[in-house]
């Protein structure tokens, strides 16, 4: 009797010795599908006022501000977007939605106010830029992170936050413009706090850094980051007024709310 | 217009465009804004219209906003309207209307309904109309106003129903709106009855449907979304929107006669792009059998489109379009003699070609109509560039040319125009 509890004492012991080890030990996929939910992910919908600035090459200035619904019909996995546009003036009331499947293709439409026109967008090239700025589509709803191989290549310190640093490769090279990109990424609250995409020759041409993270409801959220290019240009996107578990409906994404958009949402 | 008159309308102008400036975006409650646009086309050189330097010199205001009244909260309604002021430097006047000015609301969580002035659209063609028959201006399609103005308002009630298997679309227009078709001021076209191309004397009357309970029209679309593609349904009861009828030959008289369209499309994503199919049967109610030569005869449309991405920046888009004359053996017995024939199959193939430069602020743009049929072809090449979020600038041609005199783009030819438009958004 003495011995068994000996026994699973010892077990026990390990066992407490062995899960925080693991825990520390955590795969690049597994830091990686982390961040995902951290950064897109969060809360199970959202609601968010974004402004971008984008100065281009030669110091002009650009202003977009939508507002963007969010709705994860699973964690991880399905998702729909409402983006609503209200500057510049000539594209207020367009209404962007898109229905992200990890699975296959996403499914893409454009509401034009203008002549009450639903198109249904085709987008293949999900590197392009996001309206006009030096945000690519996929930055601002997300990259699968199966469409990289991970590699958790050191850990660095980036404004006293402690981070994993890993390099993430394309499996289908031919998608995209870069040949691999680092992600810092921070150990407490997975959020990435920077990348770095280099291009088909291996140079630097582009840095993401997140420079003001708040806690929002408790949950850390990126409100402010900045993509530069390194031959020029830069694009400022900043996240006001966030909110989630706000009770969106799945039904608002829909081509009815294209044509209504949700007020109690979108002002 | 007298000169004084037409200043003070300026001043107008310029006063509510300052004032919309100063109120900035919202005032109790109302979400203001607009535009100021200049356009100017000059022709490439028609001897027959009325202008021979030019089809369009304007100046135009819009002013939008939105309302949401707060005792309409409870059904979610908002009050839009869209009022434009053109001085039209062609026409020589100065007009003040709505293009929209509508109530929307939701009476029940499963039912919108959008009463008054309103713009309508729906079908999957790209700048081609098959199911969609809710008026069109093609006059300013062709001298180079924005696509936009391809649309005409209808005054309408519109009410969707939202149920688990489909989505009912039903539209009620109490007043007959024509397309605003060629009339040979701005433009010249082909006189089926003089049989040759006619500028300015054009002499014909287009007698309209009286405004009676009998003669509303009535569209209803039936949306069933299948995975990520979409199924509709048709069903149009009304009047066709060109004059296709001759009511009195020697009179130049012509009618809109009445037409049934039954119809169905598909539309989702295909090899990496987005296909679509439609057809639309044409019923020529008042010529059912084909036998008047006076009255279009019943037809059907089929098209197919597909569009994709070829690079982020970089999009195409193509159309295939049958337009099939029913009953033709009847047409060409009923054609008086010296009428050039129409064929019974019309093919119609259309390319879009859309390249962004300079983080998407220039736009270069090549929309093609080409009916080998017809043996006429229609270029619309465009280039617009955002100089900065407010003012944009756009250059553009319209270029038509056939082999033959009769055919919807050939008739045009020497209607060539050239065309620049500022546009300054607040």
């Amino acid at each position: 009797m003495k011995k068994r509890s000996v026994l699973y004492g010892l077990v026990l012991i390990v066992c407490g010795v062995l899960v925080p080890l693991q825990a520390l030990a955590l795969s690049a996929d597994e830091i990686v599908n982390k961040a995902n939910l951290a950064y897109y992910y969060a809360g199970s919908d959202g609601a968010a006022k974004v402004r971008m600035t984008i100065t281009d090459t030669r110091g002009r200035k650009r202003l977009r501000e939508l507002t963007m619904l969010r709705y994860d019909v699973e964690d991880g996995g399905r998702q729909k977007f409402y983006v609503y546009f209200h500057r510049p003036a000539d594209v207020e009331g367009m209404v962007y939605m898109v229905w992200k499947n990890p699975e296959r293709d996403d499914d893409r439409w454009l509401y034009i106010p203008a002549i009450d026109l639903i198109k249904r967008v085709s987008q293949r090239d999900k590197r392009s830029s996001f309206a006009g700025s030096n945000f690519t589509y996929e930055d601002v709803s997300g990259r699968l992170p199966g469409d990289d191989v991970h590699e958790l290549i050191g850990e660095d310190t980036l404004d006293g936050r402690e981070t994993y640093v890993l390099k993430n490769i394309p499996r289908d090279k031919d998608l995209v413009e870069f040949s691999f990109y680092k992600t810092w990424i921070d150990k407490e609250n997975f959020l990435p706090l920077k990348g770095e995409y280099y291009d088909k020759a291996g140079r630097l041409a582009r840095i993401i850094t997140v420079e003001k993270i708040e806690n929002v409801q408790d949950i850390p959220t990126v409100v402010k980051a900045r993509a530069k290019a390194v031959e020029g240009g830069e694009t400022v996107i900043e996240f006001m007024d966030v909110r989630y578990n706000v009770g969106l409906k799945e039904r608002i994404f829909s081509e009815r709310y294209l044509r209504r958009p949700p007020r109690r949402w979108i002002r | 217009m007298d000169k004084v008159k037409g200043r003070r309308i300026l001043l107008a102008c310029v006063l509510l465009l300052a004032q919309a400036l100063c109120l900035s975006d919202r005032v109790l409650g109302v979400e203001i804004g607009g535009f100021v646009e200049a356009a100017h086309g000059l022709k490439l050189g028609d001897e027959r219209a009325e202008k021979n330097a030019y089809n369009l010199s304007e100046l135009r205001v819009q002013l939008k906003g939105l309302y949401l009244p707060e005792a309409l909260d409870a059904v979610s309604g908002e009050v839009a309207w869209k009022g434009e002021a053109l001085i039209d430097g062609y026409e020589g006047d100065t007009s003040f209307y709505f293009r929209e000015l509508n109530l929307s609301f939701t009476p029940f969580e499963f039912m919108d309904l959008k009463v008054g002035r309103q713009i309508l659209t729906w079908g999957t063609g790209d700048l081609l109309f098959v199911n969609d028959l809710f008026p069109k201006d093609y006059v300013s399609f062709f001298t180079g106003r924005d696509d936009e103005y391809l649309k005409l308002p209808s005054d309408a009630l519109r009410l969707w129903v939202f149920t688990e298997y489909a989505d009912l679309d039903l539209v009620i227009i109490p007043s007959f709106t024509p397309n605003e078709s060629v009339r040979g001021k701005r433009l010249s076209f082909y006189d089926g009855l003089k049989g040759r191309i006619i500028g300015r004397e054009d002499g014909r009357t287009f007698v309209e449907p009286k405004n009676t309970a009998e003669n509303m029209e009535f569209a209803l679309r039936v949306r069933r979304t299948l995975r990520s593609s979409e199924l509709e349904f048709y069903f149009f009861r009304g009047f066709y929107k060109e004059p296709r009828g001759i009511l009195d030959s020697d009179r130049e008289e012509y009618f809109y006669p009445r037409l049934n369209v039954y119809g169905a499309s598909l539309r989702g994503p295909l090899l990496g792009g987005i296909g679509s199919i439609e057809v639309g049967f044409y019923d020529s109610r008042e010529d059912t059998k084909g036998r008047n030569g006076n009255i279009e005869n019943s037809s059907v449309k089929y098209l197919a489109g597909y569009t994709r991405e070829l690079t982020g920046d970089f999009s195409v888009g193509v159309q295939y379009m049958v337009e099939e004359m029913l009953l033709y053996d009847r047409y060409r017995d009923s054609l008086s003699a010296g009428t050039p024939a129409r064929d019974e199959f019309r093919h119609l193939v259309t390319l879009r070609l859309t390249r962004l430069f300079l983080s998407q602020t220039l736009k270069m743009e090549l929309f093609t109509f080409y009916s080998p049929s017809d043996r006429d072809v229609y270029l619309r090449p465009s280039i617009s560039y955002d100089v900065t979020d407010a003012l944009g600038v756009t250059a553009g041609a319209n270029i038509f040319s056939g082999s033959f005199d009769h055919t919807e783009f050939g008739q045009l030819e020497g209607n060539d125009n050239l065309y620049l438009r500022a546009r300054y958004s607040f």
